[in-house]
């Protein structure tokens, strides 16, 4: 039988590639190189969403609404109105799309395109971007907690961590 | 697509040949005995990425298969960055395991890896009768997940999974573990396939 009293050790739910989590509890992407992890938090009712995007658009592809960024947006907006959120409460967080590799140049860097489409389809949805932490050239893990005030902290490879 | 058994024994195969001569190199810098294991074969989901490539920092030289498919997918020297650090210290000369990787670190791995990637890619080319040369190599030190991740993002095919060929290299002496990966786009793979059933049953 679980102890009601017992404490509760949270442990973040990872959101990989294409991927997305709606919820109250902690959840985060690791080692997001050129991909973008974006998160919205409704401050009223204290929940959020946090998506893994990996590409700009999903040019008509369906299966993975969670892997491109002009699906991703709208997916999780309809995720959190479904539970009675209303687009003026939610505060909208991206850190990622860096360049990790100079000399690849034939797909003209993807973490930028990633970063410009997000800026673009948000706009689209009437939704301010409130921080963002993109471009440069090194990963960065990213971590939400919906139940600490929508806090969202990225990390780099050498471990420091720091609020967006 | 899908590998049959007899096609994942002749890819094993073409690893096995590419990785042999890879090792040999790196014995050759190292002027050490150099292990190497059964080359695997990974088909990963890219959402289940995580669970085979962490955020462990490592270095990751870079290289696009080119040649007769221009765009044939990548082969990568990947060494955490422990090892890397011990690799370089035994290369130059040097002692100290903690310090951090400089300028001239970072020319040691490059050549290291442009060697390594060479050795195995003259080896497979040569008995798939396939020209396939290396692109100028490029290198990142960093959450091993970010790298991986931005080279499948920007495969030319469209991806939901990734078919990963990797061997160990192991140097036990200066305790350095390292993995020889190839990426191929499946174009490149179908080829592989292709040459590989051709030598098998020459008509």
């Amino acid at each position: 039988m679980t102890d009601p009293a017992a404490p509760q050790i949270k442990t973040p739910v990872m959101i990989g590639i294409g991927e997305y989590h709606v919820g109250s509890g902690p959840m985060m992407t690791i080692g997001l190189g050129s991909c973008i992890g974006l998160t919205l938090y409704d401050r009223d009712l204290r929940i959020g969403a946090m998506v893994h995007i990996m590409l700009p658009d999903s040019s008509g592809r369906t299966d993975r609404p969670g892997k491109y960024a002009d699906t991703a947006i709208p997916l999780l907006i309809s995720k959190l109105v479904e539970k009675g959120s209303r687009r003026s409460s939610l505060v909208v967080k991206m850190a990622g799309g860096a360049c990790m590799f100079e000399y690849f140049g034939n797909n003209l860097n993807i973490g930028e395109r990633n970063a410009e489409r997000v800026r673009a389809v948000l706009a689209e949805h009437n939704l301010r971007l409130h921080a963002e932490e993109v471009g440069g050239k090194a990963g960065r893990t990213v971590a939400f907690y919906p139940d600490e005030g929508g806090k969202v902290t990225v990390r780099s490879a050498d471990g420091a961590a720091h609020e967006i | 697509m899908k590998l049959s058994s007899v096609q994942i024994d002749a890819m094993q195969e073409l690893g096995n040949i590419g990785a042999a001569h890879a090792a040999t190199t790196l014995s050759q810098m190292l002027s050490s005995t150099v292990e190497m294991s059964v080359p695997k074969i990974k088909v990963v989901d890219v959402a289940q990425l995580a669970e085979h490539i962490g955020e462990e920092p490592a270095a990751l030289v870079v290289f696009e298969l080119q040649g007769e498919i221009p765009h044939g997918g990548y082969i990568i020297f990947y060494i955490s960055r422990a090892s890397a650090v011990r690799l370089t210290n035994t290369m130059l000369g040097l002692t100290d395991p903690d310090r951090s990787l400089n300028d001239m670190d970072e020319s040691a791995l490059l050549e290291v890896g442009n060697i390594m990637a060479s050795a195995f890619l003259d080896a497979t080319a040569e008995l798939l009768g396939l020209v396939m040369l290396p692109s100028p190599p490029s290198l990142t030190i960093d959450m091993a997940h970010a790298a991986m991740e931005s080279l499948i993002a920007q495969m030319q095919e469209e991806i939901d999974e990734v078919m990963l060929f990797s061997t160990e290299l192991m140097c036990a002496e200066h305790r350095i573990d390292s993995d020889i990966i190839m990426m191929p786009e499946s174009s490149m793979l179908q080829t592989f396939v292709d040459r590989l059933e051709n030598l098998m049953n020459p008509s």
